[in-house]
């Protein structure tokens, strides 16, 4: 059943991956990147992670994307026409990343890890143990992280807003 | 590899590492290709969300929560990126139209 679950959200997700760069009207790319978050999601619940599994629903599939779409809905349709400048460089960067993959594929096949313990998986994951990880040892990034959602709304007010420049 | 048992069936943890691959290649392919520099925007979402599946795989292979911990802060890192991205292509779009990303070469020599 868990397998049956994988392969059907890894399928959703690549092909929403394979949607995102190749429509040509953003608004599509946009609707195809929340396809691929919700099957994310679902395989963050298959690894027990129910905390982020939320967080990708809400903050993500929610928040950024909608965020996009306002963006686009104010900028229009911005259609891509034609090919650019740059055909033969789109060509080598394809060859890049071919042999990019291949060398990620190749370290994977070296790892060894061992066989994972009968964790508590009625513990793990929850939102208690993020907590108590987030407050305890990794109090410092995490308020670090405030001062960079600070920064970022800033810079974004400032940035759009409307006079004489 | 480590077999995960999720749900009473085994499942290897490279199925995960490799579906992140996928998609952060995909990522990658989307930002190196196409122009249109929202679309651009959105493959490093893309490559983003890649890089959180494999942290969390891991952290269930180790049963260590630290990679999730990690993964909410990559959420809040791509969070602002979009949020200041955007902000700068749409004061960029208000000043003139922009269909090309290479049109933005004032900088060149």
């Amino acid at each position: 059943m868990a397998i049956a679950v994988f392969f059907v959200a890894a399928a959703m997700a690549i092909v929403g991956g394979v949607g995102v760069i190749s429509f040509r009207q953003p608004i599509r790319s946009v609707l195809s990147l929340v396809v691929v978050m919700i099957a994310l999601s679902v395989l963050f619940l298959l690894l027990s992670a129910q905390f982020v599994f939320v967080v990708q629903i809400i903050v993500y599939a929610g928040a950024v994307m909608v965020l996009f779409l306002f963006v686009i809905a104010l900028l229009g349709p911005a259609r891509e026409s034609g090919r650019g400048r740059l055909r033969f460089q789109a060509g080598l960067s394809g060859l890049f990343v071919l042999a990019f993959f291949g060398l990620v594929y190749a370290m994977m096949q070296g790892v060894q890890f061992r066989q994972p313990e009968k964790t508590d998986l009625s513990v793990f994951g929850t939102v208690q143990s993020i907590a108590v990880g987030l407050f305890t040892s990794y109090l410092y990034p995490f308020e670090l992280t405030s001062i960079l959602l600070l920064v970022a709304a800033i810079g974004a007010v400032y940035l759009s807003r409307r006079d004489e420049r | 590899m480590g077999k995960l048992d999720i749900g009473g069936s085994q499942l290897d943890t490279s199925w995960f590492l490799l579906l992140g691959a996928i998609l952060f290649t995909l990522g990658t392919v989307g930002v190196l290709v196409r122009r249109n520099p929202l679309i651009i925007l959105i493959s490093i979402e893309l490559m983003l969300n890649a890089v959180n599946l494999t942290l969390i795989a891991f952290s269930r292979q180790l049963e260590n929560i630290e990679g999730q911990l990690f993964a909410l802060m990559t959420m809040t890192v791509a969070a602002a990126e979009a949020v200041v991205g955007l902000a700068i292509l749409v004061d960029i779009f208000r000043v003139r139209d922009l269909e090309d990303i290479d049109d933005l070469s004032e900088l060149k020599g």
